[in-house]
């Protein structure tokens, strides 16, 4: 495939200068015309511009191309742990493309945006139904943006209450790495704490770490091992007692929808990924939104505009309380906003079909696969389930994931959490049929029959895509990070 | 409408597979802390969804705009959307299986090199959030490179992106000061600036280097690097910026586009996700992510930012724009849309509003009404159909012009402030 | 370093050190190792050389980038003072001995590959200037650490219940 820098081509013009839009102006036009070309002082004007010109036919085509070298959600199956690579229903963009929600400029006059605000009013409304907490910032733009937020927000919380001895973090040690990560970036110290025999976190060692210098917990639960927290009320309660915030990772959120709430399990904050649990779609990468949801103690630290409602008035609410400030340019990713929004509104009551499908979907593939792979504890699964192939050998995990691409199916999560070895995480949600998932662990095991027989194709995978293996180690040490122009280009 | 494929006769088998009656007793054994009833509202079908979002997109009002402030309201060629509708971009993962992800991660790699070529830099990165969060992890970026805690803000920067850089900054522990010496780290300057400026970036970027610091450039308004000399020119060590003018709709907020971009002796530093050009054994040309090790999930509390979704979709979108516009039509929007804001700022000042931009601006500028008449101006522009610019106070009105600005919506501009002021 | 043994490759290599290029730091000094598998090298001077042994360049795999300390920095013995970046890994590289860094290898900002080619010659990383000359004493001698790396690997081999019929 060629880079689009490589072509040569006369542009199709989508813009003019003047008359684009300007036919029925009496007059004027010339006027204009007394502005270009650009009258801005010789040295400030760029003298080189070392973009291509292409035709539309060959962006299209360029592109259309391109993109069918990805896999999708709409192609197959993602059995990805943790991400709920759930269908992206196509009314979402269309609603989201609705011309009074696209082409608002965020900084209109307040009666202009009724209808936005009512729309993020009601969605925060419906986020704290769904996990019992007080109140709502929808403005990070991702789960990680949603951690900063809330650990910013704890880090004020005890400045406040001139608690400042607090600088540490408990994290399990199956934690994503956002959540040190985050941490780090607001200038906390982790604290790692194992899980125990059944999976859960080990609440001795828990108990041990709980000193008066721990501002904060991050869990995740279900955990990263797809595995609800056993004694999770026993932990909160030890947290609260010693003074320390629950914070709740809710990746995981697609095994909990209509079944248990955060707030009910001692949680002062959670955030949401709408991208995974709220069927946003995941764009190769982004945009997301991480919403976060507080207790109302925590209320006044999040950011402002608040939405209120006054009779049937929205309004932004930009009282300061003891904001912290914001963590990104006005109000959020309302285009995600309104797709999650129109998610939550088509399930209405039905959302708890969302978990039972989710939970009955991994339980049943696990079922499958229990035989032929490790599963490193012996209880029933949430959402999701993580196995091992070490029976199979070492980096069968790899081996294993490059070989499935050629039976059509993305990978699963592998070598996450850190704490399984060759560890496969496989998320089946409930938008995948049966037959799906059949078909899947029918591929597992053939490949796992295929690494004993012929491991060296296995290895070699994957074979029927349009590209091999690709050089990961000549990519960083020879790095080639942009197209140069060459240097007479213009 | 939810999605599930899952018949009952499906369930059943499942439930008998894994050894259950029924999915509540599998979800008894899971021992979740409460069962509760979620009262949310009733289920709807499309046609239901469809008329009830209808309806509420319709309480919102699209003026036009001569506003800016952060967000620009520019055409969009119809075959971006189209483009990114194709369930290949807009449904696939993150690509770190690279042989089922080689679409996204080649564009990425287009998109990177967009950006190097319009702010003059070397090396970009696939996203950040938006301009405001970008600019904030350069600060964070430059202290941690230099080993200094203070930040040199210009008063010229947009206000919100202040009010960002300000909650990630307390949270990191370094501190804004009016004061230029060895413990900056870096010098930050917004060209345009908030009031449309253009600013003096060989002087600044000197004063930053003598002492030591780094020089950042934010850039919010991004089509004015088709004409304008590029920040990597002047010795930007880092630019960051909006990719929203790059065929994003103003949508309210979000989701936007943050681009960071730095030179060289900076690439290990970069947060976020690169893609890089390698080959397959056998000489296939492709692309991987690659330095992933700087990244969250691999080295943890170790990592300079937590940053993992990013906004790449939007990324996809921006270079889709930049590759229709071409080096022609880019010109044109430029052109346009400074035709038009000048144009504008002239009949303005003809009519008894003062011109307060001391240096040369590209597609914004800053009027002074006559006292006690902007908010007047700016209501009846309003009954007009008209959002006629950023109200900063004082009678100070930011107008911003793009190539969308009509004249007669132009000249309808003038005669309803001419007719306020007297 | 840690080594996290369930993201790297295994070895199953005798020939634990590439001998051409111990011989040369031998001649040069007497060579100890942690047990974190930094090797430190005192020559007269009192200037130490610091590197991560052949046992660990393999456990990390490709190595594409080098975080090097400031010069002039003081570390205490066991504190991290670099990052070693591989594809898919990042490890901790732990001062050997307290004291001060008086010279990094800025070499490894564009070749980092030649810890893995050469983790005892051109791969050098650091010289420290020790603070305390019995921390050195305390290291552990080749032949210790040779019988060290034996007991990981026995140790590693055991816990993953890999078969002894070496299928892998």
């Amino acid at each position: 495939m060629k880079l689009i820098f490589e072509y040569n081509e006369s542009n199709s013009i989508h813009i003019s200068t003047i008359r684009d839009l300007d036919d029925d102006a009496t007059n004027g036009y010339e006027q204009l015309e007394k502005y270009t070309p650009i009258g801005l002082p010789d040295e400030l004007l760029r003298k080189e511009l070392s973009l291509p010109n292409v035709s539309e036919p060959t962006v299209v085509r360029h592109y259309t191309n391109i993109s069918q070298l990805n896999y999708g959600i709409d192609i197959g199956f993602y059995p990805l742990g943790s991400c709920t690579m759930k269908y992206n229903p196509r009314v979402n963009e269309d609603i989201a493309r609705l011309d009074g929600f696209q082409n608002l400029h965020p900084l209109s006059d307040e009666e202009c945006c009724q209808g936005s605000l009512k729309l993020m009013w009601e969605l925060e409304q419906k986020l704290k139904a769904i996990t019992g907490m007080d109140a709502f910032s929808l403005q990070p733009a991702a789960g990680a943006q949603a951690e900063l937020l809330g650990v910013m927000m704890t880090k004020a919380y005890f400045r406040q209450i001139s608690q400042t001895q607090r600088t540490k973090i408990i994290i399990p040690d199956s934690a994503h790495g956002t959540n040190p990560a985050t941490a780090s970036m607001c200038r906390f110290g982790t604290i790692t704490v194992p899980s125990d025999s059944r999976g859960n976190l080990d609440i001795d060692r828990f108990r041990q770490t709980l000193q008066n210098d721990v501002a904060l917990v991050m869990l995740t639960n279900p955990n990263t091992l797809g595995l609800f927290e056993e004694n999770i009320s026993e932990i909160s309660d030890l947290a609260h007692k010693n003074g320390t915030l629950m914070y709740c990772d809710g990746a995981n959120m697609n095994a909990m929808l209509g079944i248990a709430k955060p707030a009910d399990q001692g949680f002062d904050l959670v955030h949401l990924n709408l991208h995974k649990t709220f069927s946003t779609p995941h764009g190769g990468g982004g945009p997301g939104a991480g919403t976060l949801g507080v207790r109302a103690f925590l209320a006044d630290y999040l950011p402002l505009p608040r939405v209120t409602k006054n009779d049937d008035r929205y309004v932004f609410d930009y009282a300061q309380r003891k904001s912290i400030g914001s963590v990104r340019f006005c109000y959020g990713n309302f285009g995600t906003l309104v797709r999650a929004y129109s998610y939550i509104k088509s399930l209405g009551n039905n959302i708890g079909n969302v978990s039972k499908n989710a939970i009955l979907n991994a339980n049943y593939l696990l079922t499958l696969l229990k035989d032929d792979f490790e599963v490193p504890f012996d209880r029933s699964c949430a959402h999701e389930f993580v196995l091992s192939s070490e029976r199979y050998g070492d980096k069968s995990a790899l081996y294993i994931s490059k070989r499935l691409m050629d039976y059509g199916f993305h990978p699963p999560t592998i070598y996450f959490p850190l704490t399984v070895r060759e560890a496969l995480m496989i998320e089946p949600t409930e938008t995948e049929a049966k037959e799906t998932m059949v078909r899947f662990a029918s591929a597992l095991k053939d490949i796992a029959q295929e690494l004993k027989e012929k491991p060296d194709f296995v290895k070699g995978s994957p074979h029927t895509r349009h590209i091999g293996r690709l050089d990961e180690v000549a990519a960083a040490r020879k790095p080639n990070l942009r197209w140069t122009p060459p240097i007479h280009s213009d | 409408m939810d999605f599930i494929p899952t018949t009952d006769a499906d369930k059943q088998e499942m439930l008998h597979q894994i050894g259950v009656k029924s999915v509540d007793e599998l979800i008894q054994t899971l021992k979740p802390y409460l069962q509760n009833k979620l009262d949310l509202s009733r289920p709807l079908s499309e046609l239901g969804l469809v008329n009830q979002l209808t309806i509420l997109s319709q309480k919102n009002k699209v003026l036009k705009y001569f506003i800016g402030a952060g967000s620009y309201n520019h055409y969009i060629p119809a075959a971006v959307a189209h483009l990114i509708l194709r369930g290949e971009f807009l449904t696939g993962y993150t690509p770190y299986q690279p042989e089922m992800s080689q679409g996204t991660l080649q564009t990425m790699y287009e998109f990177q090199s967009f950006i190097c070529i319009l702010t003059g830099m070397d090396v970009s990165n696939g996203s950040l959030y938006d301009g405001s969060s970008a600019l904030a992890e350069a600060a964070l970026l430059s202290s941690s490179y230099k080993d200094r805690k203070s930040l040199f803000v210009s008063k010229g920067l947009n206000p919100e992106y202040f009010k960002v850089l300000k909650t990630y900054s307390e949270g990191a522990g370094l501190t804004i000061s009016n004061e230029l010496n060895e413990d900056t780290a870096c010098v930050i300057v917004q060209n345009p600036d908030f009031y449309g400026n253009i600013e003096n970036l060989q002087y600044l970027s000197e004063q930053a280097h003598n002492v030591g610091a780094l020089f950042v450039v934010c850039v919010i308004e991004p089509t004015s690097l088709a004409i304008l000399e590029p920040p990597g020119n002047y010795g930007a060590d880092i630019v960051v910026g909006e990719g929203q003018s790059f065929g994003l709709p103003m949508n309210f907020g979000g989701p936007y586009l943050g681009f960071i971009a730095v030179k060289n002796f900076l690439l290990k530093k970069i947060p976020g996700r690169i893609s890089g050009m390698t080959t397959d054994s056998n000489g296939n040309r492709g692309f991987v992510l690659t330095f992933q090790a700087r990244e969250q999930h691999i080295r943890r509390e170790k990592a300079g930012s937590n940053i993992t979704t990013n906004e790449a979709l939007m990324a996809v979108a921006s270079t889709i724009y930049l590759s229709l516009m071409g080096k022609t039509g880019l010109l044109n929007v430029a052109e346009s849309s400074y035709a038009r804001a000048h144009f504008l700022r002239d009949k303005l000042v003809s009519i008894g509003l003062t011109s307060l931009n001391k240096n040369p601006f590209y597609n914004e500028f800053i009027m002074q009404a006559p006292f006690g008449t902007s908010k007047r101006i700016l209501s009846n522009l309003f009954g007009n159909g008209i959002l006629g610019g950023y109200d900063l106070g004082d009678d100070k009105i930011l107008i911003c012009c793009t190539e969308l600005n009509r004249i007669k919506d132009i000249s309808s501009f003038v005669t309803i402030a001419k007719e306020t002021i007297n | 370093m840690k080594l996290l043994f369930h993201l790297l490759a295994s070895t199953s290599e005798n020939n634990i050190f590439s001998k051409s290029s111990l011989v040369k730091v031998m001649r040069e000094g007497e060579i100890r190792f942690s047990r974190e598998h930094e090797w430190l090298a005192m020559k007269g001077g009192g200037i130490a050389t610091m590197g991560i042994s052949d046992f660990a360049q393999k456990q990390l795999g490709d190595i594409v980038s080098v975080d090097l300390p400031r010069v002039g920095s003081a570390y205490s013995q066991m504190q991290p003072l670099a990052i070693i970046d591989s594809v898919k890994s990042s490890s901790d590289i732990y001062s050997a001995v307290s004291g001060e860094v008086v010279e990094v290898n800025e070499e490894l900002l564009e070749h980092p590959e030649f810890i893995n080619q050469s983790p005892y010659d051109l791969g050098w990383i650091v010289k420290i200037k020790p603070s305390n000359t019995q921390e050195f004493e305390q290291l552990m001698s080749k032949e210790q650490y040779i019988v060290f790396i034996g007991e990981i690997e026995k140790k590693e081999k055991e816990s993953t219940g890999m078969p002894s019929d070496g299928r892998s």
